[in-house]
């Protein structure tokens, strides 16, 4: 059994039945997709994603999952979408996915996660990524379980020299849900960037963490997250800037920024700057606080409701995100359900 | 190119580092048990109700586990510390009284002299014991009330009992326990309801025998609308055993009252330092702290202000030196309990040579704490490579009607700032002092004069003609 002590969390792990709806939608690309199979693949050292428990969880139970390589100077335009759906025949999913992209390629993948029946759905899942020197990748990963669900799941990835791997996370479902970005900038002027929003409302809770350590020289890295909490919501948020010795002239910036709707909220926030080398650069902030009044009155005296009001500012503040997401069909679904979750302010 | 390095050689911590013969009148063996805790109450003639709460700390004390968060705390063996040592010196209230050998050390530090200039009373422990505690005749006019612990159990009994390790009761931790059973020495100040003490009252506290404990335990009541400064020096020389400082700090500040609480820590390099410090503020209250970590090998260090009166303040001003061979793990904790409440916490740290600035805090509000406001802004500055610097506060929100802002910042000095400062005919050492200085100055402004002083001679031969 797990306890989570910050957001009141006792989890024992369910049994895992096999997974046999088709999650791989390539959208006719002829891709080299494979439904993964047992590999010796490790995860690296130093990564402990959610915590060893759901690591091995995942090790020993797995029943999904997809192994994408992309090969050298291979640049795929198009994003590639995988979907895991739970419904009453498939209400478990626990997937294992690497990303391996070689030398000078490029790929864009969205994950999305989502349940369309009222089951109450668990999930359990890593993704692993290796970016090579010089390559570019982009994960998009949406969480929209419904309200009864569980959902954790661990991220890593290792980037080479050059290489730049780009994170969004959107995180809107879910009652209990875990989520963990461990970059390890290994490369010289290797990049990661996150940038993550999170919606929690009713009794949801959430841990999310994020890490970015930084071993290579003149690496950079950048952690941007936008929350919003209202009714009895709880969150915790783990943010970690790591420069290890060796990364000379490293640059590390990471924002947190949570708008509170509800008195009956709980919003920590721990942000960690750890540091053992001198010539580096890094910066964090976190904000907290309720909506700007001026700015709530302002759209008011333009005759918003106060709750319309609300909903714009917070549209606002997630807007530039979901729209770094490259599908119409997502950005207008992830809007309609920001939009639904407030139809019950 | 390989660019230069800021080289910087270990502190001259000269005066304080001068150690007297030690000799005693009391002892306590070495390590705990409760007959060494009763013989301790009883060479200090307290009342059984102490000599009770002694002996429960103790218990309290061997329940809970050794700490394994923060610092290394292995290489600490409380069975070799010597908990009580009673000086060659009773209390005195004229330093010609105290004796010889002991005046020249307080005289070296400078208190006696501070005392005759700047200050309103003095107060100075040294080991286990109070040697000498005078305050001035128009304070002691107006009720003000400044005398060690020993004299305040037996003189004000009933106002120790009643706030006595409530604010932070022996349950709180291992060493708070280790605290209640042991303690001995440290001051106690009473500020009558509208007394503005305009002049600040100084207590020094000198560790002199080697593998020893200092557990002071300072009280302090400051009545509705009344004022007081309160500075706190502790220094010890530097032995090849480990020396343990876990004292205790309660301050209650009242209605409309504040306190300013100011600290300069410039232990030896052998020192555990372990030491809770504790303020509660009621309503438009205010508490100030100004703290400067500097010496000790291991510091585990939060002053925790509980706003719990409507409009209560508070503001901490910090500053960690970590240098070679030490681990200094400090910063503050704020608990909004009230409506209306306020923080501000400016820390800064600096780390140099090998050593190990760790800036942990925690800014809590509670779920009636609405429109509360707080913030926290934390720079590190790390001057070599060998150096590590740790930033981690923890927010913890129970509410929404609140304004936080927090931001913390890690560098080293920007070669464009020194190239800057040299084509103005700066020379590189002096450009970088400058910039130091500069980074600490919001810190130095906030000391009492002659501290500021200090720090700026301590940084200047921290960087004097050691850069290239």
């Amino acid at each position: 059994m797990v306890k989570w002590k910050r957001i009141g969390m006792d989890l024992t792990f369910p049994n895992v039945p096999k997974y046999t709806k088709d999650f791989i939608n390539d959208m006719g690309q002829p891709l080299n997709i494979k439904i993964y199979e047992p590999s010796d693949d490790i995860s690296p050292q130093g990564f402990l994603g959610l915590g060893n428990e759901f690591l091995e969880h995942i090790d020993n139970n797995y029943n999904s999952g997809f192994t994408l390589h992309v090969r050298r100077r291979d640049k795929i335009r198009e994003p590639i979408r995988v979907e895991y759906i739970m419904n009453d025949e498939n209400p478990t999913v626990v997937d294992k996915n690497i990303i391996k992209v070689d030398e000078d390629s490029e790929v864009t993948v969205i994950i999305d996660y989502k349940t369309i029946s009222d089951t109450k759905a668990f999930h359990n899942g890593i993704t692993k990524v290796y970016a090579k020197e010089n390559s570019i990748v982009n994960i998009i990963k949406i969480q929209r379980m419904n309200e009864s669900s569980f959902n954790f799941d661990s991220n890593v990835a290792i980037v080479e020299g050059r290489g730049k791997v780009n994170w969004i996370s959107v995180e809107l479902g879910s009652s209990i849900s875990g989520a963990n970005y461990t970059t390890f900038l290994d490369g010289e002027a290797s990049e990661g960037y996150l940038s993550s929003i999170y919606f929690g409302d009713g009794n949801r809770k959430m841990d999310i963490s994020y890490s970015m350590i930084h071993r290579g020289p003149r690496s950079i890295s950048n952690i941007d997250t936008k929350g919003v909490l209202m009714n009895e919501a709880r969150k915790v948020f783990r943010g970690n800037l790591d420069f290890k010795k060796g990364a000379r002239r490293a640059k590390g910036n990471e924002e947190e920024y949570v708008i509170l709707l509800d008195p009956k909220v709980k919003s920590d926030s721990i942000p960690g700057l750890f540091c053992e080398e001198d010539d580096v650069e890094g910066n964090h902030a976190a904000s907290a606080g309720q909506l700007d009044k001026n700015k709530l009155f302002y759209l008011m005296s333009r005759g918003l409701s106060e709750r319309d009001a609300k909903k714009l500012i917070v549209e606002a503040s997630f807007r530039p995100i979901i729209d770094s997401i490259p599908s119409d069909e997502l950005r207008e679904e992830i809007n309609l359900e920001v939009e639904r979750r407030f139809a019950n302010v | 190119m390989e660019r230069k390095k800021t080289f910087i050689d270990d502190i001259d911590r000269g005066i304080y580092d001068i150690k007297n013969e030690f000799t005693y009148k009391y002892k306590a063996e070495k390590g705990l048990t409760p007959d060494i805790i009763i013989e301790i109450s009883k060479e200090k003639n307290e009342p059984q109700w102490m000599t009770d709460f002694r002996l429960k700390s103790l218990e309290i004390y061997n329940s809970k586990p050794m700490p394994t968060w923060g610092a290394d705390l292995s290489d600490l063996n409380l069975d070799e510390i010597i908990t009580y040592i009673r000086p060659n010196a009773d209390m005195k209230t004229r330093w010609e009284d105290v004796p010889e050998e002991i005046k020249d050390t307080f005289e070296r530090l400078g208190l006696p002299q501070a005392e005759r200039e700047s200050l309103a009373g003095v107060g100075a422990q040294y080991d286990s014991e109070v040697v000498y505690h005078n305050i001035r005749q128009e304070l002691v006019d107006q009720g003000v009330i400044y005398t060690d612990m020993e004299t305040a159990l037996r003189d004000y009994e009933d106002v120790i009992k009643e706030y006595f390790m409530k604010l932070v009761p022996p349950t709180d931790h291992k060493f708070a326990a280790l605290h209640g059973a042991v303690w001995s020495g440290g001051s106690f100040v009473y500020v009558p309801e509208g007394v503005n003490v305009d002049i600040p009252l100084q207590s020094y506290f000198r560790l002199n025998a080697p593998g020893a404990g200092q557990f002071e335990h300072t009280l302090i009541i400051v009545e509705k609308g009344a004022f007081l400064h309160f500075i706190e020096g502790c220094s010890a020389p530097k032995y090849k055993v480990n020396n343990l400082h876990a004292g205790c700090v309660e301050l209650y500040v009242k209605e409309n009252a504040r306190l300013r609480y100011s600290t300069i820590e410039n232990w030896s390099k052998n020192m555990y330092n372990l030491n809770t410090k504790r303020c509660v503020v009621d309503k438009n209250g205010s508490i100030e702290w100004v703290s400067g970590s500097f010496g000790s090998r291991v510091s585990m260090l939060y002053p925790m202000s509980i706003l719990r009166g409507e409009g209560a303040k508070s503001e901490f001003t910090g500053i960690t030196f970590a240098s070679k061979g030490q681990y200094l793990d400090t910063g503050t904790k704020v608990v909004h309990a009230a409506p209306y409440t306020t923080s501000t916490v400016n820390s800064k740290s600096i780390s140099k040579d090998g050593g190990h600035a760790f800036y942990r805090g925690l800014l809590k509000v509670a779920p009636n704490a609405h429109n509360c406001k707080a913030t926290i802004s934390c720079e590190s500055l790390m001057l070599d490579n060998d150096s590590k610097s740790d930033t981690l506060p923890i927010i913890s929100l129970d509410n929404d009607n609140i304004d936080i802002g927090h931001e913390a910042k890690i560098g080293r000095i920007s070669d464009e700032a020194i190239f800057y400062l040299m084509s103005r005919g700066i020379s590189e050492e002096e450009a970088k002092a400058m910039i130091v200085r500069g980074f600490v100055e919001p810190i130095t402004k906030e000391l009492p004069l002659e501290y500021a002083v200090e720090l700026n001679n301590l940084i200047n031969i921290e960087l004097e003609g050691s850069i290239g």
